[in-house]
């Protein structure tokens, strides 16, 4: 058995280049697709879509080799999924009624098959830790993942997420 | 089990250690190591069928056990009564016993009495059983036969080959602790505790007794760590697990308990071997390998988070690790704030840093050895009027073909490319 676990990702420098290039390009993404900025809601909104752009580029860089990546991305998605839905139907006006029943329909529609199906959750019966569950609260697509590879993904997504700050910091 | 039986043990040899003599602990260790049954009971061939039935590991054990505790003295007679140990000790051998019965059984236990002689007897009962190993048999009917010679001698009963072998091997074991090459990390803890185990032991039982010991862990065979190959396969061959297990379990309950405050063998085999001092059964083998698993992980994880090298053991590891999760996560939030707030600048920004980002893994792939500082240089020319037409979120396949001539350019031509352009992008 390797000293690490997998080492599917590729090296440090590598991975911190192409983040660095996708979170940018993200990010110009979400610029330039942002509609007209509320007032006092502006610094937040563009928080979280830096911050989405962020984990996108993340995820995106790791692809579906791991769990993690794949939760985050389906998670952004599918948000991103329902939040221009929404937004497509507010523009319309359509009516209340209508607006619920349509919004349903398009939201089955949307739906897509989740590349990490939450199966039954994870009944750790020895969980004499609460720390295991806190640990998969934290990294994304871990709810459902046994213990071994519960850390492999803390591994991993360590690993990015410093990476990725490294990263920020030399962007800034 | 294990970790709650090595204090035990540990406790247990202690009390050992300090109520007997000098000769007497390490008599007392290689008893208890070299075969329960035959110290325990009177009969010689009482160990023999209990080898073979695994309820007799309890009481092989406790009965030797008990009279260690009570009668270490016994030793050299090579026939153990079965004393009735002190209170105290009983409790912590019944105890210790009863784990140890309970982990290594498999097939119903015999309920442990309040007496140990009482359980001796019963002891007895089970004995009768038919021998399940024909080798361990002979090995031991061949051993009251050898009895009043003394330790530290050639096992002159070898008639099986095998146990030749191993006989052997195992007083070379005993004998000299230390060059018992094949035993590791496992087997230095036994000499320790078999020091004296060919000297003060007239009885040749007991390092035959500790010869199917070590047969029996080694048969236990698929799993041992480090096996003294031929014995191993003989024994596997031979014998079934478990009549040897039943000195196999009270050695590596020694061992273990010698054990439990030193660091645990490394384990470096892929397959599956149980250490020496451990259950045998699938289900501790199968946890421990998933908690072995787990703890290779954990291993990884503390070179991951910085600062955690002085950390030991899971819990608080674990503790470490979703801190830095969170202090990560936040760092982000706090980096994409700080990066929304820099707003105005951001389309231009976003494109002096994706050139620059760009350009820099292109540069790192095709040369490895560029220096990064080599990066930040500008780029070539053609490349910056690009970035200066392009829009944005226009088509990036321009965009990356771009950075590709740009490196290839910059492959060609070695040279650092003008500055003032970059600094016009910026």
């Amino acid at each position: 058995m390797s000293s690490s676990p997998q080492t599917t990702s590729t090296n440090s420098a590598y991975l911190t280049n192409q983040f660095a290039h996708r979170f940018v390009r993200a990010l110009n993404n979400l610029n330039h697709t942002k509609t007209s900025s509320h007032g006092h809601n502006q610094i937040s909104r563009r928080t979280s879509r830096v911050k989405i752009a962020a984990y996108t580029a993340m995820a995106s860089v790791v692809g579906s080799r791991r769990a993690w990546s794949r939760a985050v991305l389906w998670k952004i998605r599918k948000r991103s999924r329902i939040r221009s839905l929404l937004l497509r139907m507010n523009r319309k006006r359509v009516d209340h009624k209508i607006f619920n029943c349509h919004h349903h329909s398009k939201v089955m529609s949307l739906k897509r098959r989740n590349p990490n199906p939450k199966r039954q959750y994870y009944f750790n019966p020895f969980r004499n830790s609460s720390q295991e569950s806190k640990l998969r609260k934290l990294v994304p697509g871990a709810q459902t993942m046994d213990s071994w590879c519960l850390m492999g993904e803390t591994a991993d997504y360590i690993k990015c997420l410093a990476a990725q700050g490294n990263n920020r910091k030399e962007v800034q | 089990f294990a970790k709650k039986l090595q204090p035990h043990l540990l406790h247990f040899t202690s009390i050992m250690e300090t109520s007997d003599g000098t000769g007497i602990p390490h008599s007392w260790n290689s008893h208890s190591i070299s075969g329960m049954g035959i110290q325990a009971t009177p009969n010689n061939t009482f160990f023999n069928p209990n080898c073979e039935n695994l309820i007799d590991q309890r009481d092989l054990f406790e009965s030797a056990l008990s009279s260690i505790v009570s009668s270490p003295v016994n030793s050299n007679s090579g026939i153990i009564p079965i004393p009735i140990p002190g209170s105290g000790d009983s409790i912590v051998l019944r105890e210790l016993i009863g784990r140890l019965g309970s982990i290594c059984n498999s097939s119903d236990i015999s309920p442990i009495n309040g007496n140990n002689s009482a359980t001796n007897s019963c002891y007895n009962t089970p004995l009768n059983s038919p021998p399940k190993l024909n080798l361990s048999i002979t090995d031991h009917h061949q051993i009251p036969g050898n009895y009043p010679i003394p330790g530290n001698h050639p096992l002159p009963f070898h008639t099986d080959p095998g146990f030749a072998e191993r006989a052997a091997k195992f007083s070379t074991f005993c004998n000299k602790k230390e060059s018992f090459k094949t035993a590791g990390s496992q087997f230095m803890r036994i000499p320790e505790e078999n020091k004296k185990l060919g000297d003060s032991n007239s009885n040749e039982e007991q390092p035959s007794v500790s010869e199917t010991g070590m047969k029996g862990q080694n048969s236990n065979g698929r799993k041992r760590k480090v096996i003294p190959k031929g014995k191993g396969k003989e024994i596997q061959s031979n014998s079934t697990v478990k009549d040897d297990k039943v000195v196999a379990e009270a050695e590596k309950e020694e061992s273990d308990a010698k054990r439990s405050k030193s660091t645990e063998p490394p384990k470096d085999y892929i397959h599956v071997r149980a250490r020496r001092g451990q259950a045998t059964d699938s289900h501790s083998l199968a946890e421990r390998v998933r908690r072995e698993k787990i703890s290779e992980r954990m291993k990884f994880l503390q070179d991951l988070v910085p600062g955690c090298n002085k950390v030991t053991g899971k819990a608080v590891m674990l503790d470490e690790i979703i801190n830095y999760v969170q202090s990560l996560q936040r760092q982000v939030e706090f980096l994409s704030m700080k990066l929304a707030t820099v707003n105005p600048r951001m389309d231009a920004t976003m494109e002096a840093l994706l050139s620059k980002d760009m350009f820099r893994p292109l540069v790192s792939v095709p040369n490895n050895v560029n220096p990064f500082d080599a990066s930040v240089q500008p780029l070539p020319y053609g490349f910056q009027s690009q970035i200066n037409g392009m829009v944005p979120d226009g088509p990036e396949n321009q965009f990356s073909m771009n950075p590709l001539m740009a490196a290839m350019h910059r492959n060609s031509i070695m040279k650092p490319p003008h500055i003032d352009g970059f600094g016009e992008v910026i």
